[in-house]
């Protein structure tokens, strides 16, 4: 018998029947956690039976909120019932032993719901990675905005001097290799018989025109969507 | 009958190591009621993990308790191996399991030696002491620490053990088999110490299930909450585990359960030794979690049962750490131990959960 553990979401009204169902059937009561979460609060309820660990959640539970305490089915719940209240500032109603907030000695109030720099740039980090590999998989157009969201990721981390200093180094480097490029083409050019590279010119000018028009297109496309 | 008084214990009395306050409601000398608090020492661990990306949180994990420290960066980097899919080697499965139940003999032998302080017999803890030095000094030579041992890694373990120290481990805990055998006599047989124990602080079978309560606190009313059966990584590749189960339910049966766990970690010890494979012990991790996967997973600390959760954001970050940790879940079960017993008893049964204030507020 190996451990088997499932998740499972419950509406913020499912709470109470749940837990009678569980007490009815034998199960065991394992622990009450919440997350905060930018959606609002989520509580994990978590039953155990015959090696299956089933996690119950609320998603998304608002300030306004009240959750209805599960100690008349399981008393052992009063700990982490007084816990999600004084860390998270979850109402609870009608816990069997109500610290009424006391139970922790906090030196800031529901602490677990301040969110760290460190926190909101790991979010922000998150989502703009996210961004970048969409932006990749959308393909021709998007694969300079992929590598820039992808650089903006990689400094969304960094201290905001350090990052404008990268950044800014980047640039003068993408800049100088473009000069570079550019020289070496021309001098390409200059060596060529002068009838050659006005078509040279000309073709380079046409491929560019066209790489310009299929841009805004592709852009055109992305704002309609 | 007379007067109901409240009498307050803890968060500082001596029998404590750690600050747990009680309201006891007495009459005459017996205690009627009892209400636990904690919440002297919240430390906010699991907030770090916001600080602290999966990799380097390994070492907070560790830090929530200085006896379970083993156990809870397993029961962490279990966890995150979970959640991003990671099969760590099979020499790396063997090697936790063998440190896991060092811890589990030297918080057993601490505990002992607390007990043996509680009711009074000062030279019997320091035999206990004595006899958990040698297993500290196991984990010396095998990590390199004797209370924080950073020898787990999300993917493996940091550290081998070789054939030569496997050797000695055996010799060791074959001495200490003999001198444990003896101090067992003195907490199982002698009659000033039953007087302590036997009858006191009963949980029935029935309450003992209906609380929830887990670890050798459970098993000593009967009640099979070891998680180690279910097989979890190294314990799977065990031939036969039997929980250690006593039916007395009180205090004595706690005594026991604990001191039968101490000789059955030793036998587990030694099997793992002959049967450990050669090979790796770590795999690369890389990459983050995804975000919103989320991960489960229990380990049978050697207080009881520990549950662990794990959410990703998509970054190095965890969005969320959780540790469960048997303290709080038996807390309750404290409460009704109490209930119904003599004033003089409290310390005893306090002292029979084991509880760990640390790993409670973390």
């Amino acid at each position: 018998m190996a451990l088997e553990t499932t998740f499972v979401p419950i509406e913020l009204e499912g709470i109470l029947p749940l837990s009678a169902e569980k007490k009815a059937q034998g199960w065991r009561f394992v622990q009450i956690m919440a997350v905060n979460t930018e959606a609002g609060i989520d509580l994990i309820y978590s039953f155990m039976k015959d090696g299956l660990l089933e996690n119950y959640e609320v998603k998304g539970l608002q300030r306004d909120a009240v959750v209805p305490s599960i100690t008349g089915d399981f008393l052992e719940a009063f700990v982490f019932e007084n816990e999600t209240h004084d860390l998270f500032g979850v109402t609870i109603e009608g816990i069997a032993i109500d610290f009424g907030g006391s139970f922790y000695a906090l030196a800031q109030k529901e602490p677990m719901t301040v969110i760290s720099p460190a926190q909101k740039a790991a979010r922000d980090k998150a989502k703009k990675v996210a961004a970048a590999k969409a932006a990749k998989e959308a393909g021709t157009g998007g694969e300079a905005a992929g590598e820039k969201a992808e650089l903006d990721a990689k400094l969304a981390d960094m201290d905001p001097e350090k990052a404008a200093k990268v950044r800014a180094a980047l640039e003068a480097k993408m800049k100088k290799e473009a000069a570079a490029k550019q020289a070496a083409t021309d001098e390409k050019i200059a060596n060529l018989d002068p009838e050659k590279a006005a078509k040279v010119k000309a073709a380079m000018e046409a491929k560019a025109a066209r790489e310009k028009a299929k841009a805004a297109e592709a852009a055109a496309q992305k704002e309609g969507e | 009958m007379g007067k109901a008084t409240v009498i307050p214990f803890g968060p500082q009395h001596p029998v404590l190591p750690e600050p747990l306050h009680l309201d006891l409601v007495v009459e005459d000398e017996k205690v009627i009621e009892a209400v636990p608090q904690i919440g002297f020492i919240h430390r906010g661990l699991e907030k770090l993990v916001e600080t602290r990306d999966y990799n380097q949180f390994i070492y907070v994990a560790e830090r929530i308790c200085g006896i379970c420290a083993f156990g809870h960066s397993m029961g962490y980097a279990e966890t995150v191996e979970k959640l991003m899919g990671v099969e760590i080697p099979e020499r790396a499965e063997y090697l936790r399991v063998i440190w896991h139940e060092l811890s589990r003999i030297h918080s057993h032998v601490l505990w002992m030696g607390l007990a043996a302080d509680a009711f009074g017999y000062e030279s019997l803890f320091m035999h206990c002491w004595r006899l958990r030095e040698r297993v500290l000094d196991i984990f010396e030579k095998t990590t390199g620490g004797r209370v924080i041992f950073s020898v787990v890694k999300v993917g493996g373990v940091v550290r081998d053990i070789d054939d030569a120290m496997f050797a000695e481990i055996k010799r060791v805990l074959e001495g200490i088999k003999d001198d444990y055998k003896q101090l067992c006599g003195a907490f199982l047989n002698d009659s000033s110490v039953k007087n302590r124990t036997v009858g006191v602080g009963y949980i029935s079978p029935e309450d003992a299930f209906g609380l929830s309560m887990v670890g050798p606190f459970a098993r000593a009313s009967n009640v099979n909450n070891d998680v180690r059966c279910l097989g979890n990584g190294g314990y799977g590749k065990l031939s036969d585990f039997q929980p250690v189960l006593d039916t007395q339910g009180d205090c004595y049966a706690r005594v026991k359960v604990r001191a039968l766990e101490v000789l059955q970690s030793i036998d587990i010890i030694e099997e793992m030794i002959a049967k450990i494979p050669a090979g790796d012990i770590a795999v690369d991790v890389k990459g983050s979690p995804a975000a919103g996967a989320e991960a489960a997973n229990l380990v049978e600390q050697p207080r009881g049962e520990c549950y662990y959760y794990a959410r990703g954001n998509g970054s190095k970050y965890l969005e969320r750490m959780r540790m469960r940790t048997p303290t709080s879940q038996n807390l309750a079960g404290m409460a009704t131990a109490l209930a119904g017993c003599d004033l003089a008893d409290v310390n005893m049964i306090v002292l029979t959960i084991d509880p760990c204030i640390s790993c409670t507020e973390r």
